[in-house]
């Protein structure tokens, strides 16, 4: 597969972002900055980059709680970003919604969610939706291995395959649970062994490599855009953090962690494109500069927008339509 | 006393060929299932001991817990004692524990690739490989039961070679220095990175090189197999240089997946003899299937095919061999 140097530095430059901006947000929030919870994409920066780098604007994404990542690579603007995680009331949810909930319809992103296994029912509508206007576009549905065990997962998939819905499953399998490793709460060890159950094609990828991701992305979004249905791919990672930020992960032996930080994807990426010539060690150097200052420009801009007013509590709770309804 | 080795590649059958072709999957409880198979099969003719490999899945105490808790378990299983990479290199481990052990006979369950890296270390012991992996030249794609059956036998016999075939192999040398080897084939590619390491793509091709080739098999040594056959008992190996000016074929590079090549040059290469090129670009060799072994630009690449691989079990000519011998008769 050719994959061109300017894509290759594409993905690098999303992988720095995401990684600067968790490192960033790791600190705000132990500096009491961020109010609610925030869970990290650190360790994962390869897959949200290299499959969205196969995307258009107009397809979507579904995310999880965990979805720093996956709006910052489909197109997030990183000030409103980090304006709602400091619940600012110009960040992407008023500030009211906080790191779990950020959506972006004009980029595609149907939204971050806190409720595990929910992307898997959107993005199964958005399929549908795809599908019912007749348009080319496609789904990308994020999700973790420990949502791989809710009925969701398993309705979404029966579903998608029944109606051949544009849609590619992208289990990001970081090996944990919450606290409860993969080995503990499931009886497989590849997620994309559960394809099968489904009549749709399942491939497991090494998801600290951004070309593998890439590749295998590619062809699954081709596929799903030419009508052939979903795909299943899961990539192998690892969660560097804890599941949320403050839980000290006591429960992932230190030998574990210590192998996978040898896989770490942003120095195993940065030196393979030193390796072959696709940016010097120079070139990497000032995107990593650039990136630091666009992290630097958000978080003045967040920190200089205004706190939501007390009465904008009651704003946005229910939709519109729910509120014309009521005033009839 | 009658033992064996098991390497179960908990990874096999999972890769990218599911989504750019019609490969089967193989899932890792029918691992489980086929390496119960082996072991009661083997436990019934004499097999006293079995050694699993470990790994991620645990498919080694999974066979262990289930046989026992059924009652069935005769034999003594265990897991040979090293930490788990999760890697290709615990089937090289595993192979090279087995190998020390002298164990009569290893069976190894993958694709052409976990064939590949048992041979790494499987020098004296004779190798068993059952396929469940995708494009399958090397191992068979038999019933666990009967391998089973054929590991025993090599195990009850004074000279297990008799039923076996040293195999070919090829060596890759890049400027002059052993990368890596091959038992199938190995193909050189315009691909520069691992990425998701099979390879599929007949337009990026460069080069191949066999040891043996058909065309009733899948892989890009089908290709070869298409032009001219070349059995695993011939003193030579063949190689392919693809571009215009030649023979044109058509061959399974995958499953279901049928592809027109056009072969620029074909050469026998009889066995310790160097094929030889210089890299014009960069280029990825991939061995058995997986991209392997990167090369830059200008580096010298020299492959070699040399009988100096595996003592590979003939699993029929065992079995009819222990037929011959009475050793299925019961009084």
């Amino acid at each position: 597969m050719e994959i061109s140097n300017e894509l290759m530095k594409d993905i690098y430059l999303q992988m720095r972002r995401i990684r600067d901006f968790e490192g960033t947000a790791a600190k705000l929030f132990a500096d009491g900055e961020v109010p609610g919870f925030v869970h990290l994409y650190m360790g994962e920066e390869a897959i949200a980059p290299a499959v969205c780098a196969c995307l258009r604007d107009d397809d979507f994404i579904t995310s999880t709680h965990r979805g720093h990542g996956h709006i910052i690579a489909k197109g997030g603007d990183l000030n409103l970003m980090m304006a709602e995680l400091l619940g600012r009331e110009t960040g992407y949810c008023k500030g009211k919604g906080g790191s779990m909930h950020i959506a972006d319809r004009d980029k595609g992103i149907l939204g971050a969610n806190g409720i595990v296994g929910a992307g898997h029912c959107i993005s199964t509508g958005a399929g549908l939706s795809i599908k019912l206007r007749k348009t080319d576009q496609v789904c990308v549905c994020f999700f973790g291995d420990g949502s791989t065990n809710q009925g969701t997962f398993h309705e979404a998939l029966n579903m998608a395959s029944i109606w051949k819905l544009p849609i590619i499953f992208v289990c990001e399998n970081n090996h944990y649970g919450i606290s409860m490793s993969q080995a503990r709460h499931q009886a497989i060890k590849d997620v994309s062994d559960r394809a099968a159950a489904y009549n749709m094609p399942g491939v497991s990828v090494d998801g600290n490599d951004p070309l593998a991701v890439y590749e295998a992305a590619f062809e699954a979004v081709a596929r799903a855009r030419a009508g052939k249905g979903p795909t299943l791919i899961e990539c192998k990672t690892y969660r560097q953090h804890g599941h949320f930020e403050g839980d000290p992960a006591t429960y992932k032996p230190k030998e574990e962690q210590a192998a996978w930080m040898e896989k770490d994807p942003l120095p195993r990426f940065a030196k393979f494109l030193e390796d072959n010539g696709v940016m010097t060690a120079k070139e990497i150097e000032t995107v990593d500069a650039q990136v630091a200052q666009q992290i630097k420009d958000a978080i003045e801009f967040a920190k200089a927008q205004p706190i939501p007013s007390p009465e904008s509590a009651v704003v946005d709770v229910y939709s519109d339509i729910v509120e014309e309804v009521r005033v009839r | 006393m009658a033992s064996i080795g098991i390497i179960a590649n908990p990874a096999s059958g999972k890769d990218i060929r599911r989504l750019v072709s019609y490969a089967t999957t193989i899932d890792n409880n029918e691992k489980i299932n086929i390496c119960q198979r082996i072991v009661l099969a083997a436990q019934s003719l004499g097999v006293k001991e079995v050694f699993f490999m470990p790994d991620t899945f645990m498919i080694g105490c999974a066979v262990l817990d289930n046989l026992e808790n059924d009652g069935v378990l005769k034999a003594s299983i265990s897991m040979l004692d090293f930490e788990i990479d999760a890697s290709m290199q615990d089937t090289v481990t595993a192979a090279a524990m087995l190998e020390e052990k002298r164990v009569s006979c290893a069976i190894v369950l993958g694709g052409d690739g976990t064939s590949r890296a048992a041979a790494k270390r499987l020098q004296e012991v004779p190798m068993l490989s059952v396929s469940t992996g995708t494009n399958n030249v090397y191992p068979v794609l038999m019933e666990g039961t009967v391998a089973g059956v054929a590991a025993a036998v090599v195990a009850s016999m004074e000279d297990p070679r008799a039923c076996c075939i040293r195999d070919k192999r090829i060596e890759v040398y890049v400027n002059d220095t052993l990368r890596d080897i091959a038992l199938v084939d190995a193909v050189v590619s315009d691909d520069f990175f691992a990425g998701a390491r099979a390879i599929w793509d007949p337009d990026r091709i460069q080069r191949i090189v066999v040891t043996r080739c058909h065309p009733a098999t899948i892989g890009f040594s089908a290709v070869a197999g298409a032009y001219t056959i070349v059995r695993d008992t011939d003193e030579y190996g063949y190689a392919l240089r693809f571009g215009p000016g030649g023979a044109r074929v058509i061959a399974s590079i995958a499953a279901g997946v049928l592809t027109e090549m056009e072969i620029a040059e074909a050469q026998r290469l009889p066995l310790d003899e160097p094929y030889t090129f210089t890299a014009d670009r960069r280029c990825m060799i991939a061995l058995d299937g997986e991209r392997e072994v990167p090369v830059a630009a200008g580096e010298t690449v020299t492959l070699r095919v040399r009988r100096n691989g595996p003592w590979r079990v003939l699993p029929r000519r065992a079995i009819e061999e222990a037929q011959r011998r009475g050793m299925f008769r019961r009084s």
